[in-house]
């Protein structure tokens, strides 16, 4: 077993040392920006600018989706290829899936799995170069975690579907350039089967996008009022919506992997050495080296887990749960460390600080504690689809969908 | 990167298996641990012919010299059973503590017969419960003439009854921790076994014990840094084996939801029934991918301290918990005594102080991160 994500293979010892130096190149001058890890939801230009403009740059080199076909903007290159880059890119507290403020990660391989030929070749490039920003559109007022049961209506009217409706608490504070989404296109249809995969571009007329303030940072309503989608964005074909949903959402929950470090531990260890209380720092009260431990390990075991789906999802193992595992792990560890982080630094804790990146602020953390136990789906959906791959009560297991 | 075990890892496990299945089936398993039998000759016999017995020690001295992997997968399968007896106490953690400890013609006289199963060495190192560690190290050694007289009282000495000699930790005049094997039958000695809530689980008095100065391990005694460094490759390879339990109750579990037909359906379709099997399924998860990244960073030369301690208390936590998830599942048939449930019960708790316990590690995981001032 080995758990080195640099043992680099021969074929590509010197690609290591192209990437490290390109990537030291792009950086110099923007070393206070580091992480990306997780999604923004800041206003902060400087930071967006500069993720985007390194996005374009490795999209251009076809390093953004480098095992994708050039055709499609990658590279051809191989899954020990993908680790250099991810491991070269996280010593700057960045990685490939999060470069910028896209949903390229999951939307690219749904779109090679069900797309056309012809789609492949005309949506892949934009996306895979990261000339395109692009919005998942599937939370609806009324439906919640219950995304099948959709009320936004997508009605065929010869080359167009005419759509209706509206979606919720999707995005960021950035307009996007396509809203990837789930529509009805059938309302009397049997539930499951009377669903389309729509990618829709986001200045067609009739659409209309407001900012919502939201505990876990600025997301968006999103209304569709008669807007005309040309028939040739129906990704999938027709009334098979919910296959492709069933693709996009084992990667959006936890199925895609990581081989990257959350980065918290360290500044709060950082914080518990420079804070003395009785003129000794903090992290050598035992209360406080507790709470760490736990923090340490919780974190451990995230990592541990995203690199394992990482693992089996390019060494083609499919593993039936690991994506609900890790997602409900990571949201209630999240959540738990929210409490550590107040009971270690007090109201430190709670105080919002805009000179670092959020997935390092304290008030962040504690904050998206509670407000990302749902997005994309809440923890009791992540349990049930859990189960449902356990086979519990049930004759059968259920396979995990195809990702890729 | 790769997460996958090794062809030679494969084959180990299997055989393994087939052990588990042919040796200690769950009906026979369960009224051993139910009647307080956990020490069984022949299991002890068997496995010394496999090559168990000190597996991970060089073949020079009679064991099989298999990676520290090699022997988790072996370990794991046996924590399926859970197989009792003294395969991780005798035949791991001593094996490796003489071999680091004594001198080259000790280790030649001692871990020969280890490895076959003529002895059984059997660690005996606290003498009280509350903590682990050289504080909890009491047991006196006085000097005489020839040799040494010890007294004290070691308790909770894991596999006590099959001992046929100790591995004892004790204090010397000058207060320093020492080791020392002592023989069984020495005049002196008393092993009583505890009554409670544990298994596999005695008291070891030694009184007025005489012993010569050559069982001392090496050519002092060695220190309780030389038990950290055995620990560091054995710990991984008791996590291992708490895994493989977990993994068994938790699959017992599951089937369970399936069997268990109650208010007009399996249990397993109720939501509250199924959180409890997501529960235990993560702290099986934690425990083996921390065991595992555990043993990587000891074969790859890495500092390991902190994950050995890590994967300890994830393991024993994981296994504690687990069997309590499993219980609310279980209900009332779990907590009958000839039920599977229990045998893994008892030995959750037993394992979770066994050596230290969670708490105590994570706080050595935290001294091996961060030293303190």
């Amino acid at each position: 077993m080995d758990f080195n994500v640099s043992a680099d293979p021969p074929h590509v010892v010197e690609f290591r040392k192209e990437v490290a130096a390109w990537v030291a190149e792009q950086i110099k001058g923007h070393e206070h920006l580091r992480w990306s890890a997780s999604w923004s939801t800041r206003e902060d230009d400087e930071e967006y600018k500069f993720r985007r403009g390194l996005a374009e740059k490795l999209g251009a080199k076809g390093w953004l989706f480098p095992l994708f076909p050039k055709k499609y903007g990658g590279a051809e290159l191989t899954v020990d290829h993908q680790m250099v880059l991810e491991t070269e890119l996280f010593k700057y507290g960045l990685n490939l899936s999060h470069t910028f403020y896209t949903l390229a990660r999951i939307v690219a391989p749904v779109l090679i799995r069900w797309g056309t030929d012809e789609q492949k070749a005309e949506f892949l490039p934009p996306i895979t170069q990261a000339e395109i920003c692009v919005w998942q559109v599937l939370t609806e007022p009324h439906g919640g975690s219950d995304i099948a049961n959709c009320q936004t209506k997508a009605i065929r009217d010869g080359d167009h579907y005419v759509v209706n409706g509206q979606k919720v608490m999707v995005g960021h504070h950035l307009p996007p350039d396509f809203l990837w989404t789930l529509v009805c296109t059938n309302p009397q249809g049997k539930r499951h089967e009377n669903l389309a995969w729509l990618h829709i571009p986001a200045n067609l007329p009739g659409i209309t996008i407001q900012h919502m303030n939201l505990m876990m940072g600025i997301k968006n309503a999103v209304f569709f009022d008669n807007v005309r989608v040309p028939a040739k964005y129906l990704i999938g074909g027709e009334n098979n919506g919910w296959k492709v949903a069933s693709t996009h959402m084992e990667l959006e929950h936890g199925g895609d992997g990581r081989i990257a470090v959350d980065p918290l531990i360290e500044r709060v260890v950082e914080y518990c050495r420079s804070t003395h209380i009785d003129g000794k720092p903090i992290i050598e009260d035992p209360r406080v080296r507790d709470l760490i431990a736990e923090m340490t390990i919780e974190l451990n075991t995230l990592r541990r887990f995203n690199q394992l789906i990482y693992w089996r999802r390019f060494a083609k193992k499919p593993h039936p749960y690991g994506g609900p595992q890790q997602r409900y792990y990571q949201r209630m560890l999240r959540l738990r460390n929210g409490e550590r982080l107040q009971a270690i630094m007090g109201a430190d804790a709670l105080e919002q600080n805009l000179s670092v990146h959020e997935v390092i602020d304290f008030e962040y953390a504690v904050r998206t504690g509670p407000g990302q136990l749902h997005g994309g789906g809440t923890l009791d959906t992540d349990r049930l689809i859990f189960a449902r791959r356990l086979g519990l009560g049930r004759p059968t297991t259920e396979k995990a969908p195809e990702t890729d | 990167m790769d997460l996958a075990l090794t062809e030679t890892q494969e084959e180990f496990k299997k055989v393994a298996e087939d052990f588990v299945k042919a040796e200690v089936p769950a009906h026979q398993m369960t009224q051993w641990y139910k009647n307080k039998q956990t020490y069984q000759p022949q299991l002890v016999k068997k496995a010394a012919e496999i090559g168990w017995l000190g597996m991970m020690l060089p073949e020079a001295y009679g064991g099989s010299d298999v990676s520290t992997m090699d022997c988790a997968v072996v370990f794991e399968e046996l924590g399926r059973g859970p197989v009792p007896g003294p395969l991780f106490t005798s035949g791991i953690l001593s094996a490796q503590m003489i071999f680091e400890a004594c001198t080259e013609e000790q280790r030649k006289a001692l871990l020969p017969p280890l490895c076959s199963g003529a002895s059984i060495v059997i660690p005996a190192i606290a003498d009280k419960a509350a903590y682990w560690g050289p504080e909890a190290v009491e047991t006196r050694l006085s000097k005489t003439a020839g040799g040494y007289i010890m007294n004290g009282t070691k308790r909770f000495v894991f596999d006590a009854q099959a001992a046929t000699s100790f591995l004892c930790a004790a204090r010397s005049e000058e207060g320093k921790v020492v080791f020392l094997l002592v023989d069984a039958k020495s005049p002196g000695i008393t092993i009583t076994p505890h009554v409670g809530f544990f298994i596999s689980v005695a008291e070891v008095r030694f009184d007025k014990v005489v012993v010569a100065p050559t069982n001392l391990l090496g050519s002092s005694g060695a220190s309780w840094a030389t038990l950290e460094t055995a620990l560091d490759k054995s710990l991984p390879i008791l996590s291992a084996y708490q895994v493989g339990a977990t993994q068994e109750v938790f699959d017992m579990t599951c089937e369970y939801t399936r069997a268990r037909v109650v208010f007009g359906q399996p249990i397993g379709r109720f939501q509250r029934v199924q959180d409890h099997c997501v529960d235990i399924s993560i702290n099986l998860d934690m425990a083996r991918w921390a065991t595992y990244e555990t043993i990587w960073r000891l074969e790859s030369g890495m500092p390991a301290r902190a994950a050995v301690h890590e994967a300890k208390a994830v393991a024993s936590d994981g296994y504690y918990h687990g069997t309590n998830y499993a219980h609310m599942v279980w209900a009332g048939p779990g907590t009958d005594y000839g039920h599977p449930m229990m045998a893994h019960s008892v030995l959750a708790h037993t394992l979770y102080q066994y050596l230290g316990t969670p708490g105590h590690h994570k706080r050595l995981m935290m001294d091996a991160l961060y030293p303190r001032a």
